[in-house]
């Protein structure tokens, strides 16, 4: 359980995969205008993360490791990423409209969403156990989605205050970026 | 079997698979309401990019 909780925790907030390595930063600027679109995109990330992790990992060690193809990995990840993501807007179209409202035009930005490769990737290149793949493929989407949400909040606020011209839009939105990495940083002392 | 064949049919069914997928999601119809549902996507200005609030417009117009 300790052992859960540390991986959780470290894949949150310490390990933070926009603030700390960097990954998904297109979606991290793109769609953290409003609140509403982050909190969409950060739940529909998470869906497809945790769902993607799960056929990866149980494909890779019954399909590819039995087969000898391991080294194919990477096509098949991105193969089942693409498929899952199709899969999930299908069935969302079908079951429930609302959803699909919320979370419908995220989805395919999600296909090309690094975060859900990386995750895929690193459950087995750390060979990971079942429990500690589903600390890291909970936590890191959740992690993203935190970071997502916060700094949409940041720049709402952003937008209705006086920026000098040179710093307005971006450069300061990257600015509010590097010091919330920094501010981050700081859980490091946690676990 | 040949591992190199092994390799290319299971290649081939995962391409199978999302192709089949990708056009059974195509068929779906949209629920009401969602029609026109547009990404508000502005990290960069390429407008090839279908999440572009400029998608489908032409580059010069």
């Amino acid at each position: 359980m300790a052992e859960f909780a540390g991986l959780f925790v470290t894949s949150v907030l310490i390990n933070n995969v926009v603030l700390n390595q960097f990954l998904g930063m297109c979606p991290f600027m793109g769609v953290s205008r409003k609140r509403s679109s982050a909190l969409g995109m950060g739940i529909a990330v998470m869906f497809v993360i945790v769902v993607a992790a799960l056929v990866t990992y149980g494909l890779y060690y019954w399909v590819l490791v039995p087969l000898q193809l391991e080294y194919m990995d990477l096509i098949t990840f991105i193969l089942v990423i693409a498929s899952l993501v199709q899969l999930t807007e299908m069935f969302i179209k079908k079951t429930s409209p609302a959803l699909y409202k919320s979370l419908g035009v995220y989805l395919p930005l999600i296909t090309t969403n690094c975060v859900v490769l990386n995750v895929c990737l690193v459950n087995i290149t750390s060979a990971y156990s079942f429990t500690q793949m589903l600390a890291y493929s909970i936590g890191t989407p959740l992690g993203f989605a935190l970071v997502l949400y916060i700094f949409s909040a940041i720049r709402e606020r952003l937008e209705i205050s006086s920026v000098p011209k040179p710093f307005a839009g971006n450069p300061i939105a990257m600015i509010v970026a590097a010091i919330m990495a920094m501010a981050f940083s700081a859980f490091a002392g946690l676990v | 079997m040949n591992k190199v064949l092994l390799a290319i049919l299971f290649f081939g069914a995962l391409v199978a698979i999302y192709i089949v997928l990708f056009l059974l999601n195509k068929k779906t119809p949209l629920p009401e309401g969602c029609e026109n549902l547009k990404a508000d996507c502005e990290a960069c200005h390429d407008i090839h990019c279908i999440n572009n609030p400029g998608h489908g417009r032409h580059p010069e117009s």
